[in-house]
């Protein structure tokens, strides 16, 4: 069943829903909306507090806010959220994660003093926008995906792409790049299509940049930085051991600017084939989605 | 020098490193591999940097914050200057020498949380359970998930927040959920794949099973759970578990027997699971003392000659003394000073009952308190030859309610009061179960933390007011 009232009607059943029967509840829910969300927010920004509005996750809602999205906001924002002349809405690393009910007050409302506007949208259309911005900023897992899932299995497994020989999942494949068993659940669709068609992109946000660390003791270090600060980094090599190291141990540092991975998987793969992987590696999460995966295939 | 330390480390980590089982045996030097430190339970360090004459200039270094700290009961493990600290459904790789995490590993998609005591570790994987009864393996030095595989159903109401243990090529987990209707075991898993190896239930499911007779209608949901992490003997081959209280916790009026093997210690072989012995501490419980404290592993003397033993501190207020080879009681001492339930312990090891002590409709005052007179921790110093316990001087009002009991309703069959306290550090000699030295904890008697002693004579403890205690482990000083 739908339910849609006006934004007021919402507000008020919003603050009625709150009211103590349903506390302790929600009050649950909210602490486990936080934890859940904590590793996530590092990442991309995800919403501290999922709307119950019936057009969030809903394919219908999704599409027509695609529509309006694309027509009045991607001029601005990037046709897939990535920015311009406004901000980048995916990857919201230094934001303040939105609510939805936040969301759908800066669409009507705009943002007074800069220059997003304000909308006369109708509530529904509103919705329907903050429901594909919310497909379009949240964990590709949570949203239907186009693309075909055993296809996009094939070419993630196959030597052609060679996406395998790299990155693993659930232990399979190889190590030497990010392992890729929970993707779905922690970055938007958005962000994997990028790492995989402009893997050198935010190298420094996703952990994954290339180093070369010479030590004052002449020991030197190929790997991937899982993380650098001025007084220490922490380097896993190339045979896939983990190094502790003190900056003040280090003679010289080399950040590469480029990831290791190919740069030319827009050409390399069909779009076809690209939508298909993506497809699959939207649904790769820590307790498997199979069951579901196969029933959007149906 | 910590870092010529971190150096030597780098150097034997380009060796491609891996935790074998031998070097959980010899556990603990630098690294702290297993939950208790060593296979015997000690929770003792041989390092001796730290000692009587410097512990008092001790500064933190820094502090890692891990998210959602009510639920934080971890031990963390320590390998290679990595250090692995737990939560529910989640682990944090921190450098140990700068505390920044490394790696973190949150599964968000479990619906529940528990508290988590903490992981395993093994070859190149770092072992966890999740509160659904996941075991969860993962690469050490990337936190990739390698597998995730369930092994017990959290619909009937089991969860699991036991830190897993290692021993040869089996991960051992309990399991969590006794004072609302269960029925607990501890299963042995392969460390490789997660498959099941064997399960031994501790207690029955149904009339005609083993030990069934020990219990009344509400057969099948009597707890007996095994939320603490065990110790093992190599050389007997065997495993130390203790279980935790029958259910419903304080109305006994459904299950009149022994019900076994709740509040009991067992000694389960590796290979099958089998029960070589159990010695049950509290005979059909009515005041919530699981059982779970450390089985401290030693071997001492006693009477004329040397016997391999398992001592234990149970909440029930009494130390206990028993060969482990073979479960024979050998001697139980007064572990605290007020004890009302049971005058002592009799030649066979049963306490001997004061009557009219159980739980009643108005409540019913009885000492030790809910709580018990201690509870997971107990450390063993071979340098002074002196377990440390953790213990708390407090009585209760226990109540029992007379609703029907119904499983999986977080209903413990009535409540009890924990009021007032004492906690107190005491030593105690194994040799005669008297107590060398006790130091008072200063607070309001709520703290509940562990302790570690170590080879530079010290033993940590916390207090209530969130500060590190540290003791002379010889003399009980204040340092």
């Amino acid at each position: 069943m739908k339910r849609r009232g006006s934004f007021e009607d919402r507000q008020r059943r919003f603050r009625q829903e709150r009211a103590p029967s349903r506390n302790r509840k929600l009050v649950f829910r909210g602490l486990l909306g936080i934890v859940l969300a904590l590793p996530l927010i590092a990442q991309h920004g995800r919403y501290l507090r999922e709307s119950e509005n019936s057009a969030i996750g809903d394919p219908q809602a999704i599409a027509a806010g695609a529509k309006l999205y694309a027509n009045a906001c991607a001029g601005c924002h990037g046709p897939d959220g990535s920015g311009g002349r406004g901000p980048n809405l995916v990857q919201r690393t230094l934001w303040h994660p939105l609510s939805d009910e936040a969301i759908f007050n800066v669409v009507r409302k705009g943002v007074p003093g800069a220059d997003m506007p304000p909308t006369n949208l109708s509530d529904e259309e509103t919705w329907n926008l903050v429901a594909y911005l919310h497909a379009l900023i949240g964990p590709a897992a949570e949203n239907p995906a186009p693309g075909d899932f055993e296809a996009g299995r094939k070419v993630f497994w196959s030597t052609e792409a060679g996406c395998s020989s790299c990155h693993s999942i659930r232990g399979e494949g190889g190590h030497t790049a990010l392992d890729l068993t929970n993707v779905g659940d922690s970055r938007p669709l958005a962000v994997i299509r990028e790492s995989v068609v402009d893997p050198s992109k935010d190298l420094f946000l996703l952990g994954q940049e290339a180093v070369v660390v010479k030590l004052k003791n002449g020991q030197v270090i190929n790997g991937v930085a899982r993380n650098r600060n001025n007084y220490s980094l922490q380097v896993v090599d190339t045979n896939g051991d983990l190094h502790l190291l003190y900056m003040l141990d280090v003679a010289e540092l080399t950040i590469s600017g480029s990831s290791p991975m190919p740069g030319d998987y827009a050409q390399r793969l069909s779009e076809q084939e690209l939508q298909n992987l993506l497809a699959y590696l939207a649904r790769q999460t820590l307790r498997p989605l199979q069951a579901r995966a196969s029933q959007e295939e149906k | 020098m910590k870092r010529s330390w971190l150096f030597a480390c780098l150097l034997c980590a380009s060796a491609t490193a891996q935790v074998r089982y031998e070097d959980i045996l010899k556990s603990p030097d630098q690294d702290w591999l297993t939950y208790a430190g060593s296979y015997r339970g000690w929770r003792y360090t041989p390092l001796e940097e730290i000692t009587t004459e410097n512990v008092g200039s001790l500064v933190s270094k820094w502090v890692y914050r891990v998210p959602n700290s009510r639920t934080l009961q971890t031990s963390p493990l320590v390998y290679q200057g990595v250090m692995y600290a737990t939560n529910s459904n989640s682990v944090y790789a921190i450098d140990g020498a700068t505390g920044r995490l490394i790696w973190q590993y949150v599964d968000t998609k479990v619906e529940r949380r528990t508290v988590n005591r903490g992981a395993a570790i093994l070859g190149d994987r770092v072992y966890i359970t999740t509160a659904d009864n996941y075991l969860t393996a993962l690469d050490r030095q990337t936190g990739a998930l390698l597998f995730s595989k369930k092994f017990a159903d959290i619909g009937k109401n089991t969860s699991s927040s036991a830190a897993p243990f290692i021993a040869r090529d089996k991960v051992i987990v309990g399991s969590s959920g006794g004072d609302s209707g269960m029925r607990g075991f501890v299963a042995g898993l392969s460390a490789e794949t997660g498959e099941e190896v064997w399960r031994t239930y501790t207690v029955p499911a149904e009339e005609g099973d083993p030990e069934s007779e020990t219990w009344g209608s509400m057969i099948g949901w009597g707890g007996g759970a095994t939320w603490l992490s065990g110790t093992f003997d190599p050389e007997l081959n065997l495993l130390y578990w203790t279980t935790g209280n029958p259910w419903p916790d304080f109305n006994p009026a459904t299950r009149p027997g022994d019900n076994l093997y709740t509040c009991s210690l067992l000694a389960l072989d590796l290979d099958t699971g089998e029960m070589k012995w159990h010695f049950q501490f509290t005979p059909h419980d009515t005041h919530d003392w699981d059982a779970q404290s450390w089985p401290v592993l030693v071997d001492i003397e006693w009477r004329g000659r040397m016997r391999k033993v398992v001592l234990h501190a149970n909440r029930n207020g009494f130390f206990y003394m028993l060969d482990r080879a073979t479960g024979e009681f050998l001697r139980a001492t007064k572990l605290i000073d007020n004890v009302t339930w049971a005058s002592g312990i009799d030649d066979s090891g049963r306490p001997v009952l004061i009557e009219g002590k159980d739980p009643t409709t108005e409540g019913n005052w009885v000492c030790p308190s809910v709580k018990g007179a201690t509870n997971w921790m107990g450390p063993y110093n071979p340098g002074t030859g002196l377990l440390y316990v953790i213990t708390l001087e407090q009585c209760g009002l226990y109540s029992k309610s007379l609703q029907d009991p119904v499983p999986m309703k977080n209903f413990p069959g009535g409540g009890a009061t924990e009021e007032g306290g004492q906690v107190i550090v005491r030593a105690i000699d194994p040799k005669t179960g008297k107590r060398a030295w006790e130091y008072p904890m200063t607070g309001v008697g709520r703290m509940w933390s562990g302790t570690v002693s170590t080879a530079g004579g010290v033993v940590f403890a916390g207090d209530d007011d969130g500060h590190l205690v540290a003791l002379d482990a010889r003399t009980g000083k204040h340092l």
